[in-house]
């Protein structure tokens, strides 16, 4: 078998049923287990990694199920009905981002979660969440990108409600659900139209079809809100704080990854399947939206108190980081000035700074609950006498996350400052205000639960949930030192996927 | 190692050599301060408010006091929106629909 012909389907099909068996194995015993998931882990990990160095070096991966060569794309007849799986440089960068903040998480859950508390329950989830956002990520078409759409959000949930003897995590899956559910019917609602319309369901196809009819924009209209919804854009994102808060760590850095996801499939949508008919007027939809979300967000964290919710509202900010700039891009994509490309590279590399910098504050909140019993910033105080890397991990991703250089916030910041600024000044001073709020938060959480005398004596923070930190802790100094290469060789090619790699997106799909 | 951010750059090793500039001159006048300075006496207690206090912590609630309460008028309309109540989360949802609606197909 040719692995690498194979590797994206194996990508999205080894967490998928690897998930299911994690439950057999923990019947027989829960080490098996362990190394069920180290395994299933490890070659997702691999496989995704391969997928990835296959698109960066030879060009956009296609995969047809059911047809005789995975490049079989089009049926006989020139019609592309079967199920394709197209992966460009923003699928697979994607996919990378999934990969570590997935093996981070199982990392760092191997101690954090107690086996009686429905350890089983929550590793599986996790996997069948990474499973969905890989699916979202490498999917050709637009009806599975609902099916994995649903996977995550199903998985997302429970998670969400993981915790079941306490109300408040029940209580937030619940809202998680219907919000979920609203969005997702949004979206089936939009590719039943489509499907309508041109019969087909193939990305590429239909953005080849796609003339900007009434109904097609109609059905724009309808994944905007869904999607929007589920990256958690201001006001969609109230789900966010609650999910976040309520979550167990390790989940929610993936549910940080999964409304990352969303974006992608958002600008999938914007960029691709309606880039023949861009339109300026969503690129500043989704401009408002994001410095909407990027104040509003910073603004809330002021006046929380607790831990969790606060470092919750500082995630819900950077998505609009992210909003900021790829909207920027998407309302200057007729005439392709050069800052356009920039902020599309800002947002894109934010991503990933986004994913390192919030999972590493997410994963030190989780090691404080676990520590001290408790995340209210009322009752903490002097942790740093005793949990000496915790807190330094907590400092580290605070400062990265409000952008102070040299560290990996700064950098995608000043992209999305510096090319904002040329679209309207106003964008780029309400961007630096909010992480000024920001930095306000973070220093005031960080002298609250850490600074001061020692309140009470916290437990010892488990070494594995130390070594998960320590990995990501790494990741933002190395983003932050060496971001030249990563924006080369990463970020790049998964800009120009969305600002010129349209037609080639197409090409690699249909053949012509 | 330069990242070009279109009307400028950004080089972290660069910021580093001039971090350590910096540090070293601030070193250098700290080491030309006061010789006299003993440590553990009461001149490093925590003195707030007239009262010396031992062990005295500023919780997190309490920092930025006036920052967060110059803050406050705004963030009492946003908290307000925020109602927990999963009715008003879908009712949001309605009406970014309905602003996308609007923009796509009239503003479009």
């Amino acid at each position: 078998m040719n692995l690498a012909a194979h590797a994206p389907i194996l990508a999205v099909a080894v967490p998928l049923l690897g998930a299911f068996a994690l439950p057999l194995w923990a019947k027989l015993r829960p080490s098996l287990r362990d190394l069920w998931l180290v395994l299933v882990a490890g070659a997702t990990a691999a496989l995704t990694v391969l997928v990835a160095v296959q698109v960066y070096t030879v060009g956009i991966q296609v995969y047809t199920l059911g047809g005789a060569w995975p490049l079989d794309t089009l049926a006989p007849g020139g019609f592309p009905i079967r199920i394709v799986l197209a992966v460009d440089a923003l699928s697979a960068f994607m996919g990378l981002i999934t990969a570590l903040v997935a093996v981070v998480g199982f990392a760092y859950a191997w101690r954090y979660l107690v086996e009686d508390e429905g350890k089983t329950l929550a590793l599986t989830l996790g996997t069948l969440l990474w499973a969905g956002m890989l699916g979202m990520a490498f999917t050709g078409d637009l009806f599975n990108l609902f099916v994995f759409f649903e996977v995550t959000s199903i998985a997302a949930c429970g998670l969400v409600g993981y915790r079941t003897w306490a109300s408040r995590g029940p209580e937030a899956a619940f809202k998680t659900m219907v919000m979920y559910t609203v969005g997702g019917l949004f979206v089936l609602l939009a590719i039943a139209l489509l499907y309508g319309e041109y019969g087909a369901l193939n990305l590429a196809y239909l953005a080849r079809q796609i003339t900007g009819s009434v109904v097609d924009r109609i059905a724009l209209a309808l994944l905007l809100g869904g999607l929007l919804m589920k990256a958690g854009a201001v006001p969609l994102h109230m789900w966010a704080p609650d999910a976040y808060g309520e979550a167990p760590a390790q989940a929610v850095i993936l549910l940080v990854a999964n409304t990352q996801i969303s974006l992608y499939a958002l600008f999938r949508v914007l960029f691709t399947l309606y880039g023949g008919v861009a339109d300026p007027a969503i690129g500043w939809l989704v401009v408002a939206l994001g410095t909407l979300t990027l104040l509003v967000a910073a603004l809330m964290a002021v006046v929380q108190m607790d831990l969790g919710r606060l470092v919750a509202f500082g995630a819900v900010s950077q998505i609009g980081y992210m909003l900021l700039g790829v909207g920027v891009g998407l309302t200057a994509i007729a005439a392709r000035p050069a800052y356009g490309l920039v902020a599309i590279q800002g947002g894109i590399f934010h991503m990933l700074n986004d994913a390192v910098a919030i999972g590493l504050l997410f994963l030190a909140v989780g090691a404080v609950e676990k520590a001290a019993g408790n995340r209210n910033l009322a009752n903490l105080g002097g942790l740093g006498h005793d949990l000496t890397w915790t807190t330094g991990f907590f400092l580290l991703g605070s400062l990265a996350l409000a952008g102070i250089p040299p560290l990996n916030g700064f950098a995608s910041k000043l992209m999305i400052y510096q090319s904002s600024f040329l679209l309207s000044p106003i964008l780029s001073a309400l961007a630096i205000l909010a992480s000024i709020l920001l930095l306000a938060v973070f220093v005031k959480a960080f002298q609250g639960a850490f600074l001061g005398p020692k309140l009470s004596q916290p437990k010892p923070v488990p070494v594995p949930m130390l070594v998960a930190m320590g990995v990501l802790a790494l990741g933002v100094l190395a983003l932050g030192l060496f971001p030249e290469l990563v924006v080369r060789h990463l970020v790049a090619p998964a800009a120009d996927a969305l600002w010129t790699g349209r037609d080639l997106y197409l090409r690699a799909v249909l053949g012509r | 190692m330069t990242l070009l951010t279109g009307h400028g750059f950004w080089n972290p090793l660069l910021w580093l050599a001039a971090a350590a500039g910096v540090t070293l001159l601030a070193l250098v006048v700290w080491s030309r301060g006061r010789r006299d300075y003993t440590r553990g006496t009461d001149r490093e207690l925590p003195f707030l408010s007239g009262e010396k206090m031992e062990g005295a912590h500023v919780g997190g609630g309490h920092l930025y006091w006036g920052f967060v309460e110059g803050l406050r008028p705004y963030v009492e309309r946003l908290r307000a929106l925020h109602s927990g109540l999963v009715n008003d989360y879908v009712g949001w949802l309605v009406v970014i629909l309905a602003v996308a609606f609007l923009i796509v197909l009239v503003g479009g």
